[in-house]
C-alpha cells in the first residue's frame, strides 16, 4: 500500500473506495485478481515519470481524440504537460494482429450497465482504451458537420444550439484534416464552399460502395466518395515524418498495423512527445483533489497496481462521455447545474444488409467508402434534424454477432446464412439525436473491480429517433433493392455516447462554457464528446479533435491575459 | 442463389506464407492447435457438459464429427478470469450468475417440456427446448427472474463470435482477410486477389 498519509492538509477528497489496493481487495472479496495487461507494451515507459512532488502546468486525463490534439498544442506552447492514459501504449506492428478477437484489448472492457428500452452496446461499439483512445479502433469516417447541425433548436425549436458557430470551428477542421491526413473529395458536394480542400484524394471504392452507387443512382440519390482519416497516398506530417498509404486491409474497426489510419498514436501523440509532453500509460485516475477554494490541485491514480498522485495547475478531463461524467460524479465536481450525466444522446446507426449475386468480399477496403448527405434535411420529413447514408464493409466475427442479435438465427440456419459472407454488403445511417429526460448516465450501486460504482446508461429511442429510423430504413431498403440485393434485413443500433457534460452559455443549464472550462471550477476543463450540446448528424471524432485544439487555444489566450 | 462453398485447406496454406503477419499467425495457430481436452476452470463439470451440449445444438457441426470446433471452453475461461466485453444488459445479473441460472433454466425447460434433463433429450427435443428459450417465454421458475430473451441473445452472440473467430469457420465462409500482406489490390465488385479462394 502506498503511504496512507497521501492526503494533505487542505485537500478535500470525497472518494474513498473501501480498499485501495486492487490485489488486496480481490483477496478480501474472494474475487479473481484483476487480469494483467493483455499484451506486452514495449513502448510503455519511454520517458522518465516526474516525481510525485513535481507539479505540471497541465495534466490531461485520457489520450483519445479529445486529449491528444490539446496535449500537443499545450506542449508546443512550451508548457510543462503530462498525460495519464488508462490503457497501455501499443506497438502497432507487433500488437495489432488481423484478428477481431485478438484485438479485444482496444476496447474499454470494464463493465457498463445498459438500461432503458434501447440499451446501448458499449465495449467495441463505442469506447476505447490505450494511448490513442477509441481512435485506435474508429472506422476513421470523418465527415464535417454541416453548419446547421450546430443550431437545431433555432431551426426546429427542439434540442440545443451550440455556443460555438461553424465559422469559428472551420479553421480547426482545416487544420485537423491537413495535419492528420484526411482523404476525401474536393470540392465537397454538400454544405457551403470550403476554404480548403482535403489534402488527399479519396480512398478507392470497395464493393459495398460500388453497390451503393448503383442503387442510389437509380433512386436519384447523390453519392460521393467519403472523407476518411486514412491515407490514400504516402504522406508527410510535420513533426512526425512520413506515413505509409492504406493497404486496403479493411480492418479499421481494430488497430491499423501500418499507421495509415490517422489515429492519435501516429499523429498528435508523437507531435506532443516531440515537444516534451510526458505520457504515462496504464494510469487510471480515481480522485481529483482540490483546495479549500475549490481549485483542482492534482489527481490520485493507480499505475500498475500502485497508487500515485500527480499535482497540476490545470486539469483537462478527456476520458469520453462515460468516464468523464463518472469522474465528476465520483468526485462531486462541477455538479451545480445538475446536468452532469444528463442529456445522454446516441446516434441512430440503423444498418440494412443484403445478399448480392455479385462477389462482394466485404472485408476489403476502407469500410465506409461512400457517403450521401442528401438526407441531411429531407423534404417532408416528420422528424427534427437528419442523417447521412454510408456504405459499410464488415468483418466476420462482428457480422456473426450482429446476425445472432439482429436476426436471431441459430443452428444450421445461422451457419447457412453466414456462408453468404462474400456476397453481403450493407448501408447504414448516422443520425442526429435529441436529448431527453429519460436518457442519462448515473452511478450504480454495483461496484467494479476497482471498488468504484459502475456507470449505468439509460437510453430509450424517442419518437424523433424512431421516425428517423423508419424514414431511413425505407430509403436504404429502396437503394439495396435497386442495387439488386435479396434477403434484405435491418439491424437497429445506436453508436457513440454524447452529451453527458454539456457545453452552454450559462452554468445554470450547462457544465462547461464554450471554451470547455467547467463553470464551477476555474482550472478544470473538459475536452471530449461529453460536451457536445447536440449530437450532430455526423460521426463525432473530427469535431472532438477540432474542439480540442480550440479549447487549447482559448486556454492559452486566457493564460496570456492573466500573465500579460 | 446457391450457398457458396470454398476449398478446404486454404487457411492453413495461407498461414505458412508471408501474406500473414507474425502477430496474426500466432493468434490463429493457437486457435487451430488448441488441445481437444479441456478442464473447466469455473463451471462445475456437469454444468460445463450442459453448456457443451447446448453449444452443440446452437452450432451443430455434422461435418466435423471427429473434431468439432470447441465453443464452450472460451466461455468458461472468460467467466473464470472475470473478463467482460464492456457492457451488460441491466436486466441481467452479473455474467457468472446469469450463466449458472440460465443453464439451470435450460434444464428446467427440458423437464417441463419432456420430463427429462436436457442432456438426455434427442437432438430434435433439445432444439425444441432451445427454441422455447429463443422465443423468450419458456416454462420454468428460473425464467421468472432471468430475462430469457436477453440471456439467449447474449449466449448466442458469444458462441457465434467464438465460432467465427476460428480459422476453419472463417475458411468455411470464404474469408481470408487474415492474409492481408502486403495489401489487397482488387477490392471492387467481382474482383479477387490471386490468393483469395474461388467458390
Amino acid at each position: 500500500m502506498p503511504d496512507e498519509e497521501i492526503l494533505e492538509e487542505g485537500v478535500l477528497s470525497p472518494v474513498e473506495p473501501e480498499i485501495q489496493d486492487p490485489l488486496l481487495r480481490a483477496l478480501m472479496a474472494d474475487e479473481p485478481a484483476p487480469a494483467a495487461a493483455p499484451v506486452a507494451t514495449p513502448l510503455e515507459q519511454p520517458q522518465a515519470v516526474p516525481a510525485e512532488a513535481d507539479e505540471v502546468d497541465c495534466l490531461v486525463i485520457g489520450l483519445g481524440a479529445g486529449g491528444a490534439p490539446l496535449l500537443a498544442r499545450l506542449a508546443m506552447a512550451g508548457l510543462k504537460v503530462m498525460a495519464l492514459e488508462a490503457g497501455p501504449w501499443h506497438n502497432p506492428t507487433t500488437d495489432f494482429a488481423t484478428d477481431e478477437k485478438a484485438q479485444d484489448f482496444l476496447f474499454w472492457n470494464d463493465e457498463r450497465l445498459a438500461a432503458g428500452a434501447d440499451p446501448l452496446a458499449m465495449g467495441k461499439n463505442n469506447s476505447g482504451t490505450g494511448v490513442g483512445g477509441s481512435t485506435l479502433h474508429y472506422t476513421a469516417y470523418t465527415p464535417r458537420p454541416l453548419p446547421d447541425d450546430l443550431h437545431v433548436r433555432r431551426d426546429f425549436g427542439q434540442g440545443e444550439d451550440w455556443p460555438v458557430s461553424y465559422e469559428e470551428l472551420e479553421p480547426y477542421y482545416n487544420e485537423v484534416e491537413r495535419f492528420i491526413g484526411v482523404s476525401g473529395p474536393t470540392p465537397y458536394p454538400w454544405g457551403p464552399a470550403r476554404s480548403q480542400g482535403y489534402p488527399m484524394a479519396p480512398l478507392p471504392l470497395n464493393s459495398a460502395a460500388q453497390l451503393m452507387v448503383r442503387g442510389a443512382e437509380k433512386m436519384g440519390i447523390k453519392t460521393s466518395p467519403a472523407a476518411n482519416a486514412a491515407l490514400s497516398a504516402r504522406y508527410y506530417q510535420d513533426g512526425v515524418g512520413w506515413r505509409e498509404a492504406c493497404t486496403n486491409r479493411g480492418f479499421c474497426q481494430a488497430g491499423c498495423s501500418n499507421g495509415a489510419k490517422s489515429s492519435m498514436d501516429v499523429t498528435y501523440i508523437p507531435l506532443a512527445v516531440k515537444h516534451g509532453a510526458v505520457i504515462q500509460p496504464n494510469s487510471f485516475v480515481t480522485e481529483i483533489e482540490r483546495d479549500e477554494r475549490g481549485r483542482v490541485t492534482g489527481v490520485v491514480y493507480t499505475h500498475n497496481g500502485e497508487q500515485k498522485r500527480q499535482r497540476c495547475r490545470n486539469l483537462f478531463l478527456c476520458g469520453g462521455s462515460v468516464e468523464t461524467p463518472r469522474l465528476l460524479l465520483l468526485n462531486e465536481l462541477g455538479l451545480s447545474s445538475g446536468q452532469v450525466g444528463r442529456n445522454l444522446m446516441a446516434h441512430p446507426g440503423l444498418q440494412v444488409w443484403g445478399t448480392f449475386a455479385d462477389e462482394v468480399r466485404p472485408n476489403k477496403g476502407i469500410p465506409g467508402g461512400l457517403i450521401s448527405q442528401d438526407t441531411h434535411r429531407p423534404a417532408g420529413a416528420d422528424f427534427v434534424g437528419g442523417y447521412l447514408l454510408q456504405s459499410i464493409g464488415v468483418m466476420p466475427v462482428t457480422f456473426a454477432g450482429q446476425v445472432a442479435r439482429g436476426r436471431k438465427y441459430w443452428g444450421q440456419q445461422l451457419r447457412d446464412y453466414m456462408k453468404n459472407f462474400n456476397h453481403i454488403a450493407g448501408i447504414n445511417i448516422l443520425g442526429d439525436c435529441l436529448p431527453h429526460a429519460d436518457n442519462f448516465l448515473e452511478l450504480a450501486e454495483e461496484k467494479d473491480g476497482r471498488g468504484l460504482p459502475k456507470p449505468r446508461l439509460h437510453f430509450t429511442a424517442q419518437e424523433n429517433e424512431q421516425r428517423m429510423n423508419a424514414h431511413a430504413e425505407k430509403i436504404m431498403r429502396g437503394i439495396w433493392e435497386a442495387a439488386g440485393a435479396t434477403d434484405i434485413w435491418s439491424f437497429q443500433r445506436y453508436a457513440h455516447v454524447i452529451g453527458t457534460a454539456r457545453m452552454g452559455l450559462s452554468g445554470d443549464d450547462a457544465v462547461v462554457d464554450a471554451n470547455g472550462r467547467v463553470f464551477d471550477v476555474p482550472n478544470l476543463y473538459i475536452s471530449d464528446n461529453s460536451t457536445f450540446p447536440s449530437a450532430l448528424s455526423v460521426n463525432p471524432a473530427l469535431t472532438i479533435m477540432a474542439l480540442s485544439l480550440r479549447t487549447a487555444d482559448k486556454f492559452l489566450e486566457s493564460q496570456q491575459r492573466r500573465d500579460g | 442463389m446457391s450457398v457458396p462453398t470454398y476449398p478446404s485447406g486454404t487457411v492453413r496454406a495461407l498461414l505458412a506464407t508471408e501474406h500473414v503477419s507474425e502477430a496474426t499467425r500466432a493468434v490463429l495457430e493457437s486457435r487451430l492447435n488448441a488441445p481437444a481436452a479441456y478442464e473447466p476452470q469455473l463451471l462445475a463439470p456437469e454444468t460445463f457438459a450442459l453448456l457443451e451440449a447446448v453449444a452443440a445444438r446452437i452450432f451443430p457441426q455434422p461435418d466435423r464429427p471427429e473434431n468439432p470446433i470447441a465453443l464452450a471452453p472460451a466461455v468458461d475461461q472468460r467467466l473464470a478470469e472475470g473478463r467482460a466485453d464492456g457492457w451488460r444488459y441491466d436486466a441481467l445479473p452479473p455474467d457468472r450468475e446469469a450463466m449458472r441460472l440460465g443453464l439451470g433454466g435450460i434444464d428446467e425447460i427440458a423437464q417441463e417440456l419432456f420430463q427429462a434433463e436436457f442432456m438426455a433429450l434427442s437432438a430434435e427435443q433439445q432444439d425444441a427446448a432451445l427454441q422455447a428459450l429463443a422465443d423468450g417465454n419458456p416454462p420454468g421458475a428460473a425464467w421468472e427472474t432471468l430475462d430469457a430473451g436477453r440471456f439467449f441473445e447474449e449466449l448466442l452472440a458469444e458462441l457465434a463470435e467464438n465460432y467465427y473467430a476460428h480459422p476453419l469457420a472463417q475458411e468455411e465462409i470464404g474469408y481470408v482477410g487474415m492474409a492481408d500482406l502486403p495489401a489487397w489490390t482488387k477490392i471492387g465488385l467481382n474482383e479477387r486477389d490471386e490468393r483469395e479462394p474461388g467458390e
